[in-house]
């Protein structure tokens, strides 16, 4: 880079107009998020108030003991971490193992199983909300975890975009190893599995925030309050009438922190994995 | 779970299975067995928890159903679809969606993420984070957000526009607005996620290429035009599909904004196949809405990829 | 595992051809044909005194009230154990929709359902609530607010018992009635309604009403429907035909029109109780509430400055000497069918709604108001209330509520109905559409979609 005259300038020039204007963006992106941030720490009066808040106010406190005690906020937090991180492990290794399967192998039927996985992609889920329910009711699953769980371990996304970052991982690579007597589950814990760590943060990403938001299907598979989620313990709190706004969003707030915390230790790796998703070869 | 089981014997019987590639051993059934044995998981969930509600679904859709009350009509749903207009209007919102907000967001986030790869920015974490962070909200976080932002009366964004001496705009109750404002609510959402897909797409393009270019005297405008675009295609086929898949599917924005309102300005497919089903309890009627729908995102799906192609 | 589910084989088959189809799609398909109904006939739950444990979905406010009766239940009933679950309103309706979607499997054993969804679960899933016929709920066919009874039974069956009833209020400030020179009192008609409203808009620049006229939720229209429910009509007669093109409709959604025109209503996103309207009413931006009976107790905890400036009368008749009662919604209990234990279910039903006690305790407490006649005899309902001026404003609802009322046929309907009015008022008061053309194309909407004649 020039260090010198006026194309230094030019740089320093550039660097301010293209930083700040995307400051001025950046503004606009997080200001609904900042609100939210600052609603959390008010009471219901001064959230609609005007003019706005911008500081944060004292009552953090009082809305988290309201939410502690109308909905057990506790628990319910801890379930909806011990869920999104079980089904994002549990749902890693189902995607992961097929993605590679689909990837590295020419198998009989493989064209066929792979669209009919993206067909699946394409079924709105509120129609398959009603049998998926009758089916939980059967097997005696209802107002269980695995009930919750098991329906969506094998999501087409997270299928997909396993597939397409293991296209790029080179077959000489899985030859040599073939080569040297590597059995094939060895192949895809030495060779493939450590080349994916890109691919795997985004796909982890993918899943707990699938989980973690999920509405509907816990909302039906869920049936004792103290196993509910953030999102269906929430929605209890959304009555007809008389609404704690000051509740509802702390609760909003502590919902969207752990994401933002998630995506701030993934980011690098997340990346460059969706780059491997993106690529075609 | 049958079906899983079908694949995996009759790879054992016809042994077409072999891994990609020169090289092979023959004989070495594990290695046959092998891909079958990495998707069983996969195909077995699969085809317990959602194949079989798929099936279910889709033959739902050949009955009329008032609730609990069934009787076959074959293609009656389908024939009753092309004479409802309310399903006209909610695939025309659907598509007008389709056409305006995603090309939009995509230059929006194409433009965003060749800033966020110049060497002329600087806090680049800080900025990745803050236009990925909408990506992390859910449903309900979002609808009361939106609706306590827009609100005609209350809102923080007519406030501002009142500081700037600009009128109260009625962004949630007028039919115009309501779509403008669900069409923000998406770009808002969605551009920063987009953003980062290209961004790690861009990543990937040799410093070397746009040397190169440079040396033969392109300007920005070339280089951008010759080096970065074609850089990012498989990224951006990518994000036009997934796109469009989840606009033709969109529910969430307009159900918890607008209610599909005012007078239906707003309302989706999704919204519209909720509706019949979960509101009118008639689940046959709303199947078959999901599966015209399927129908027309299975047709764009193949002309996307079948266009991407035709231009390699 | 909560234990509460039914996995009974059913006599009858769903969807036979479904089956088959899902049989083929894979070996689970085998448990589609399962779905457990209880059928009618045999009452679950034992014989003699009631026990075991039971389940009951309900929302905020009333559900706080359930469980606050828990104690004095179990004094009666030791042998029950009452479990009451707040799954907040509206997400209860995709719970109930979903579990009776599946053939009722999967219901609580008590549900808290509103008379927006009461009919269709009634006549659309024929066995998805219990028959309480056979548990004696017949007796009290004269205890609730006449009109009611008609809403929860089909014949000699009995599908729910009713909680709240809403009779239609007139609650208005009487300190700008009195800026303006209007006496409320001797407002007759709709016609001097609107007379009124501009002489309160002239005289205070304040509004008559509030209303949601972009329909951001579905019960935007309540202002159209108690315009026609004081006339006797509603959106379907009683043989179930649809009236929404009726002369009465049209004169209703005129009358909407024409305080429109004059400025009369104020827009708000929300319907009452919900912030967009509630906050018009606290900001002083509205002279009249045209709600329901909860909305007075509502009202004092809403703007408790305004203390001393709300009465109440009952809504104007639509035409001289016409009508000035109605019954606008309503909510109440039902044992699922599919519930093992539908005795003990419905003695806690019992107990909460037709013990005076229990209503008069949730009354106090919530302004829950009952439907439960003998409840009435309490004082509460008959003492003067400051906050309305000294007016017995309870009082004003128990007579409305014991007069003989026409009972309203919501039908299995109603949530279409009230689409196809919501986008007919819409229209109206955004675009200026005429009233008759767009009820016209609503009922035509509507006939098309539930294969309804009009009337």
């Amino acid at each position: 880079m020039a260090r010198t005259g006026p194309a230094f300038r030019a740089t320093t020039r550039g660097q301010v107009l293209l930083t700040g204007s995307l400051l001025v963006l950046l503004a606009f992106t997080v200001a609904p998020l900042y609100w939210l941030l600052i609603a959390s720490t008010h009471n219901q009066h001064d959230i609609f108030g005007r003019p706005p808040r911008l500081l944060p106010g004292g009552e953090l406190g009082t809305n988290l003991t309201h939410l502690q005690t109308s909905v057990g906020f506790g628990r319910v937090v801890i379930n909806s971490l011990l869920l999104a991180t079980t089904y994002t492990v549990l749902g890693g290794i189902v995607c992961t193992l097929a993605g590679y399967g689909f990837a590295k192998y020419r198998f009989r039927g493989r064209g066929f199983l792979f669209s009919v996985l993206l067909l699946a992609l394409v079924v709105p889920t509120q129609l398959t909300i009603v049998p998926l329910f009758k089916l939980m009711v059967n097997l005696g699953w209802l107002n269980t975890y695995q009930a919750v769980l098991l329906p969506n371990l094998a999501l087409p996304f997270g299928i997909f975009l396993m597939r397409q970052s293991m296209r790029a991982l080179p077959d000489e690579l899985l030859q040599a190893g073939r080569i040297d007597g590597c059995g094939e589950l060895g192949l895809f814990f030495r060779v493939a599995l450590p080349t994916m760590r890109p691919a795997l943060a985004a796909l982890a990403m993918y899943l707990f925030l699938f989980q973690w938001n999920d509405f509907l299907w816990p909302l039906v598979a869920l049936r004792d309050p103290s196993s509910y989620t953030i999102p269906v313990a929430l929605a209890a709190l959304t009555g007809s009438s008389d609404i704690d706004y000051g509740q509802l969003l702390t609760g909003t707030a502590v919902a969207a922190v752990p994401m933002a915390v998630l995506f701030l230790f993934l980011q690098k790796h997340f990346v460059s994995g969706m780059l491997a998703g993106a690529v075609k070869q | 779970m049958s079906l899983a089981l079908r694949e995996r014997s009759g790879g054992r019987g016809e042994a077409p299975t072999r891994p990609a590639g020169p090289g092979r051993r023959p004989g070495r059934s594990t290695a046959r067995l092998a891909p079958y044995l990495f998707i069983l998981p996969a195909l077995a969930l699969f085809a317990g928890f959602r194949l079989y509600p798929i099936g279910w679904s889709f033959v739902l859709s050949l009955y009329h159903t008032e609730g609990m009350t069934q009787s076959w009509t074959g293609l009656g749903n389908y024939q009753r679809l092309i004479h409802d207009p309310l399903f006209w209007k909610a695939l025309g919102n659907t598509a007008l969606i389709l056409v305006v907000q995603v090309p939009v967001m995509l230059c929006l986030a194409l433009g965003l993420s060749v800033a966020l790869n110049s060497a002329l920015l600087r806090w680049k974490p800080l900025f990745r984070l803050g236009f990925f962070l909408p990506v992390v909200t859910g449903l309900v976080t979002y609808g009361l957000m939106m609706g306590a932002l827009l609100n005609q009366d209350s809102g923080a964004v007519n406030w501002l526009l009142g500081l700037v001496g600009l009128p109260e705009v009625h962004w949630l109750t007028d039919p115009f607005w309501a779509k403008v404002s669900v069409m923000l609510a998406l770009t808002w959402h969605y551009t920063g996620y987009n953003a980062v897909i290209y961004l790690a797409r861009l990543q990937g393009i040799p410093d070397e290429h746009y040397e190169a270019a440079a040396v033969d005297g392109a300007g920005a405008w070339r280089r951008f035009w010759h080096i970065t675009l074609p850089g990012l295609r498989p990224a951006m086929l990518l994000t036009v599909v997934l796109s469009t898949i989840g606009t033709l599917q969109l529910f969430d924005e307009p159900f918890i904004m607008t209610g599909g309102g005012p007078d239906n300005a707003t309302t989706t497919i999704g919204v519209y196949l909720y509706q019949t089903g979960f509101r009118y309890f008639d689940f046959g009627y709303a199947s078959a809405i999901g599966y015209a729908l399927v129908l027309i995102i299975s047709v764009l799906g193949l002309i996307q990829v079948k266009l991407a192609k035709e231009e390699d | 595992m909560s234990g509460r589910v039914v996995g009974e084989p059913s006599r009858r088959t769903f969807l036979r051809g479904l089956s088959a189809a899902a049989l083929a799609a894979g070996g689970a398909g085998a448990l589609a044909a399962c779905s457990g109904s209880s059928g009618s006939g045999a009452v679950t739950g034992g014989t003699g005194e009631p026990s075991g444990s039971i389940t009951v979905w309900s929302w905020k406010n009333p559900a706080a009230e359930l469980k606050a009766l828990i104690p004095a239940f179990n004094a009666v009933h030791p042998k029950v154990q009452v479990n009451v679950q707040d799954i907040g309103n509206p997400a209860i309706w995709d719970k109930i929709t979903i579990a009776m979607e599946a053939g009722g499997q999967g219901l609580a054993d008590l549900l808290h359902i509103g008379v927006d969804y009461l009919p269709s679960y009634i006549e659309k899933f024929p066995n998805g609530l219990a028959d309480l016929s056979q548990l004696g709920a017949n007796q009290y066919a004269d205890a609730f607010a006449p009109g009611l009874w008609q809403t929860v039974s089909r014949g000699s069956k009995v599908y729910a018992l009713p909680w709240e009833a809403n009779a239609a209020g007139f609650f208005f400030r009487a300190d700008l009635f009195k800026q303006a020179g209007v006496d409320p009192n001797t407002l007759a008609t709709w016609d001097d309604v609107i007379a009124a409203g501009k002489k309160v808009k002239a005289a205070t620049g304040v509004g008559l009403f509030a209303v949601d006229k972009s329909a951001s939720q579905a019960d935007s229209a309540n202002l159209l429907q108690l315009l026609m429910q004081l006339q006797g009509v509603f959106y379907f007669n009683l043989d179930g035909k649809i009236t929404l093109n009726s002369p009465e409709a049209v004169r209703a959604l005129t009358l909407v029109k024409e305080m429109n025109d004059a400025g009369l209503l104020v827009d708000v996103q929300g319907s009452p109780g919900t912030t967009g309207y509630d906050t018009a009413v606290k900001s002083g931006k509205v002279a009249v509430c045209p709600d329901p009976a909860w909305y007075g107790g509502y009202l004092e905890t809403l703007t408790p400055d305004t203390k001393g400036d709300w009465q109440l009368i009952l809504p104007p008749a639509v035409t001289q000497g016409g009508s000035r009662s109605a019954i606008v919604n309503s909510t109440h209990l039902a044992v699922s069918g599919t519930s093992k234990n539908q005795r003990a279910a419905f003695a806690f039903a019992e107990f909460a709604l037709t013990r005076p006690d229990s209503q008069v305790s949730i009354f106090k407490a919530k302004g829950i108001f009952p439907a439960l006649l003998k409840a009435y005899d309490d004082p509460v309902f008959h003492q003067a209330d400051p906050f309305f001026g000294g007016q017995k404003y309870a009082e004003v609802f128990v007579e409305e509520l014991s007069k003989p009322s026409a009972p309203t046929n919501y039908t299995s309907d109603y949530a279409r109905a009230l689409k196809a009015v919501d986008d007919a008022q819409t229209k109206v008061l955004l675009q200026g559409a005429d009233p008759a053309t767009v009820l016209r194309a609503a009922a035509t909407q509507l006939a098309q979609q539930t294969r309804r004649s009009q009337a």
